[in-house]
């Protein structure tokens, strides 16, 4: 008998707390309506369901996705920064490399059109991540090479391979 | 020792901004120089605007001041002011150490000799920062000159001939110098880096060429060392503790301490230096060395990556 109250009461205790939370919340946010809590996760939440919605309105997608283009996209790497590092490795020594300062050299083959290869050196597919590994360290790949092993970084070598993608890619 | 090469930094070979006494006092007289012209440009055009606002002829002493005397000063005052200067720019300091720079087609020989022991390196001049130091120029083959924009020059190097010149370097640093006389097919690759240093470290670097060169400590530089030996390399470059003795082509003993390859032209690396080797021709065509393209490709590794490591 004496156990019967506390149940309902427990849950009276917990309405009254939450009711009396709710109102604290709404007045705050009435009072700061720049950092307005509730508002801003409502809007969110609204411009979440908006993406959604729209992304129904489009329906199937038509296009397919530019497999050319993603085939020779290297992770990470910034083209306009591997043209600067192949000047500092000295690339242009050996290499014809296109907008590449004085890389004229006839050591190695030209590097125009590099994109449109189908082999690296002959031993490697042309893929991004087989070139970005090509260039950290050829003689792994092919023994008898007269490509030195430069020392290049993995993150230079991805920025190198970007630019080397860039050769001419739809002539 | 290890800063960015010239190849890196604007300006470094400028005569605009002077780390040495020649530089300085060169830099006073041409700026001396252009001040004056300038104000009798403008007083000349001033002399004609009058006349042609006259209606009449002027007086014939415009002719004799303008004409005669006033010549007289300015020529009379550069030729006193550039008869001081060269004077200062070609004093010889004959208790200075003596460096002495030979000029080859296309690259330059350097002896420091500091206790009448020559000690040899190439294509990089190591100077004492704030000490006078004599420099001993000559030429191996035709006439070169000698110019370091920033520090002292220009002086030819002349066959038979020794010319000697005073410098002090004021300023620690990279600079760049050139080649000022047209020497052959590749005198615009004949360029050259000054390195000046504090007392102390270029007693170091001294005591750096007094040593052996690095040892090869890995399978692969030890190849390379082989390559150099066995391929003729020695016949014309020498590499102290390893070939002694030959002198028709750079000392390679710190190469790859280097900031530059090729006398001031390119990056010192593992890359350029594969490229130059295998084909010297092409990047500096008419040199006295040939294009080593008969080496097979490991060869040709080794030996970069030996010249690399020497330090």
């Amino acid at each position: 008998m004496q156990g019967k109250p506390v149940v309902p009461l427990t849950l009276a205790g917990v309405a009254a707390l939450v009711l009396v939370a709710i109102t604290l919340v709404s007045v705050w946010s009435l009072a700061h309506p720049q950092r307005d809590p509730v508002g801003n996760a409502l809007a969110a939440m609204g411009a979440r369901l908006d993406g959604v919605r729209s992304w129904y309105a489009q329906g199937p997608v038509e296009a397919s996705p530019d497999w050319q283009a993603m085939r020779l996209n290297v992770p990470g790497g910034d083209a306009a920064r591997g043209r600067l590092a192949m000047v500092e490795y000295g690339c242009g020594a050996c290499h014809v490399i296109p907008g590449v300062a004085s890389a004229r050299g006839t050591v190695g083959p030209s590097l125009d059109g590099l994109a449109r290869r189908a082999y690296i050196a002959g031993v490697l597919t042309n893929a991004p991540g087989d070139l970005t590994r090509w260039l950290m360290n050829p003689p792994l790949f092919s023994p008898e090479t007269a490509m030195p092993n430069l020392g290049v970084t993995e993150a230079d070598a991805a920025d190198m391979a970007a630019y080397l993608y860039t050769l001419g890619p739809d002539a | 020792m290890n800063g960015p090469s010239t190849l890196d930094t604007y300006g470094s070979q400028t005569s605009f901004s002077s780390a040495g006494t020649g530089a300085d006092a060169t830099l006073v007289l041409t700026t001396a120089m252009s001040v004056a012209a300038a104000v009798i440009f403008l007083l000349v055009m001033g002399a004609v605007w009058l006349a042609w606002r006259r209606d009449r002829p002027g007086s014939v002493w415009w002719i004799w001041g303008g004409g005669v005397i006033l010549p007289v000063i300015a020529l009379g005052t550069l030729v006193v002011a550039s008869t001081f200067t060269l004077a200062a720019i070609g004093r010889v300091d004959d208790g200075a150490p003596v460096i002495e720079v030979t000029g080859h087609q296309y690259w330059w020989d350097i002896v420091h000799d500091p206790e009448g022991r020559a000690l040899r390196d190439a294509n990089e001049i190591v100077l004492p920062l704030n000490i006078p130091v004599t420099l001993s120029l000559k030429t191996e083959d035709v006439i070169h000159s000698f110019w370091v924009p920033s520090i002292a020059g220009k002086m030819d190097m002349v066959p038979g001939r020794i010319n000697r010149m005073t410098v002090t370097a004021t300023e620690a640093g990279r600079f760049r110098g050139q080649c000022a006389e047209f020497c052959g097919l590749s005198h615009p690759l004949m360029a050259f880096e000054v390195v000046v240093l504090p007392q102390a470290e270029y007693d170091a670097y001294l005591e750096d060429l007094r040593s052996e060169a690095r040892d090869a400590d890995t399978a692969q530089l030890a190849r390379g060392r082989d390559v150099f030996l066995n391929e003729g390399c020695i016949a014309c470059h020498a590499i102290r503790g390893v070939a002694e003795g030959a002198r028709l082509g750079p000392d390679l003993s710190r190469i790859g301490a280097r900031a530059t390859l090729g006398a001031g032209m390119w990056r010192m690396n593992v890359g350029n230096l594969a490229g130059w080797i295998a084909d010297v021709q092409d990047m500096k065509p008419g040199a006295q060395m040939p294009s080593y393209n008969h080496l097979s490709g490991p060869d040709l590794r080794a030996v970069a990556h030996y010249l690399a490591s020497l330090k």
